[in-house]
């Protein structure tokens, strides 16, 4: 767990974080998120003490983080950034054994370990372990520095805009990637993101904030999504906020209205989300849409599931 | 060719000669590349230091090289000391300069990925900037090292007898002058060139190093 406490960062005379009162628990994802320049990677380099907060406390687990050695702080913290900053003359492997190098645990241990890391984020050691940063594709290298933050097995990870420079498609598979990582691992887990898609797609709960690291919204990304408290936020999440929403929603979580008689002409697969039925249903010539799992029709969706469904999840 | 039969004529000379010279500029590089490497990296962690190292060194290298020898005598009497001397101040401003550079070149997500992973400003230093910072000072080292053996023919004017002998004695000979100076100059030059080659090598084999050698 990991609370701000009315944490204050001042340069000069600008305020880049004002009086920041957050709870992150443990095993949760938590986005920062808000316009560039509102304070999120200084919130963010105030947990390792990257940054010093001028006012107010960071605890972890209820205790101060600056009663902490800070490398010793940094060693049990997994960090990732956006140019991933892994280090040029190491392979792979060396740089994954970086924290557990600094711990000095034992050679076979640290072996192990990166295989483990390795295998678990795609890139298996035999093909890998000796490749060059150099020599990886973008969305490889920021893999590996995933797999570098994770590797004492830190229980939390910071991440600040990692997927900021990857195109879009493989941008995609990170983030799918990511949320299949969290699965397995269940970190505490602290992303900033200027994206609200990417906030609403990878959060468990989202910190919207405003410039002057303002706190507008502290929500699941359905309640920010269904009810924006400010203007501010609304102005943030965009155009049509409830239907970005539906991508939320599993299709598995849903009623439907059973089939009765022929099944209809149009489907969506029983894995997607409302918002893929809701694409199938304007596609349809009817507004029926058949939920298939395999070649079994399971039920029915339209538009009035799809609006109830929207209407109980909020 | 006259300047072969002239170095073989005197090689009882020339041969210690090479000797003194080989010592003299094998200590100097060594220090001044402590020294410069000390300096570098104090440059580049300050930016008020670096402005006064870098004047400093600089300055050393516009006063000419026998008046600084001259000069040093003052204090470190005649011969090879004030020599030894000069010379590491002349090294000193390749070895900053790129010390510092290749420091400051180090991209700035890697070092602070390497502090956000809880490495000390030791570790960062010896384990990332400065590994990745050697193929640019070792270019320092090489540029010092040109020099150095080049100049170190003027300490003879101080008394150092190593190559520089071999030609200051050929000045005012109205015979073989040019055999004279040739027989100091060659020699000078092959070690030159050999320092270089050695250097480039240790570049080469280091680069390759630091790809491997930190594997464990
Ligand atoms: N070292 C610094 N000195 C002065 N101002 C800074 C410094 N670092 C950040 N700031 C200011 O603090 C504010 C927040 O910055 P930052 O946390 O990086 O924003 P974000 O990550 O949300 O884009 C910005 O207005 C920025 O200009
Ligand atoms: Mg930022």
């Amino acid at each position: 767990m990991i609370t701000f406490d009315r944490v204050v960062k001042r340069y000069g005379n600008s305020v880049a974080v004002d009086h920041l009162s957050l709870q992150i628990k443990s095993g949760e994802t938590v986005i920062l998120v808000g316009p560039s320049g509102c304070g999120k990677t200084t919130s963010l380099k105030m947990i390792n003490r990257l940054i010093e907060p001028t006012e107010g406390t960071i605890s972890i687990d209820d205790r101060d983080t600056r009663t902490y050695d800070v490398n010793d702080l940094r060693r049990s913290i997994g960090y990732v950034i956006q140019q991933v900053g892994l280090f040029p003359h190491q392979t792979v492997a060396e740089n994954v054994a970086t924290v557990p190098r600094l711990l000095k645990w034992p050679k076979q241990r640290i072996q192990a370990r990166v295989e483990e890391l390795l295998d678990l984020i795609g890139l298996p050691a035999a093909q890998h372990a000796k490749r060059l940063p150099s020599e990886l594709s973008g969305g490889e290298r920021q893999r590996v520095g995933v797999a570098r933050a994770l590797g004492a097995d830190p229980n939390i990870l910071l991440m600040d805009e990692p997927f900021g420079a990857i195109d879009p498609i493989a941008r995609e598979r990170l983030q799918n990637e990511l949320l299949r990582l969290q699965r397995v691992v269940r970190k505490t887990i602290v992303f900033v993101t200027h994206d609200i898609d990417e906030a609403v797609k990878l959060g468990d709960r989202v910190a919207l904030l405003s410039k002057g690291g303002v706190l507008e919204q502290f929500a699941t990304p359905e309640e920010l999504l269904a009810h924006p408290q400010s203007k501010f936020v609304t102005e943030f999440l965009g155009e049509g906020p409830l239907v970005r929403r539906l991508a939320l929603i599993p299709i598995s979580e849903v009623a439907l209205t059973p089939v009765n008689g022929a099944a209809p002409a149009e489907s969506v697969d029983a894995g997607g989300t409302l918002r893929d039925a809701l694409d199938a249903v304007l596609r349809s010539s009817d507004g029926r849409v058949g939920v298939v799992k395999g070649d079994q029709t399971l039920g029915i969706v339209d538009a009035d599931v799809i609006r109830s469904a929207s209407m109980r999840s909020r | 060719m006259s300047v072969f039969q002239y170095i073989a004529d005197n090689w009882g000379v020339i041969e210690p000669q090479i000797v003194t010279h080989l010592e003299i500029v094998g200590e100097c590089i060594a220090i001044t590349s402590l020294i410069g490497l000390g300096l570098g990296i104090a440059a580049a962690r300050s930016e008020p230091l670096s402005t006064v190292i870098m004047a400093v060194t600089s300055t050393i290298l516009t006063v000419p090289s026998f008046a600084l020898f001259g000069l040093l005598s003052i204090w470190f009497g005649l011969a090879n000391p004030p020599v030894i001397v000069g010379l590491v101040l002349y090294g000193l401003l390749p070895v900053t300069r790129n010390t510092r550079a290749g420091i400051k070149a180090v991209d700035l997500a890697v070092v602070e990925s390497a502090r956000g992973m809880g490495m000390s400003p030791l570790q960062v230093l010896l384990q990332v900037e400065l590994p990745l910072a050697v193929p640019v000072i070792l270019g320092g080292i090489r540029q010092a090292t040109v020099m150095i053996v080049a100049i170190a023919t003027v300490g003879a004017t101080v008394g150092v007898d190593d190559l520089g002998q071999t030609i200051l004695s050929a000045i005012g000979r109205t015979t073989g002058t040019i055999d004279a100076v040739l027989a100091g100059i060659i020699p000078v030059a092959l070690i030159g060139i050999l320092a270089d080659l050695i250097l480039a090598g240790i570049q080469r084999a280091l680069s390759r190093g630091r790809v491997s050698v930190a594997a464990t």
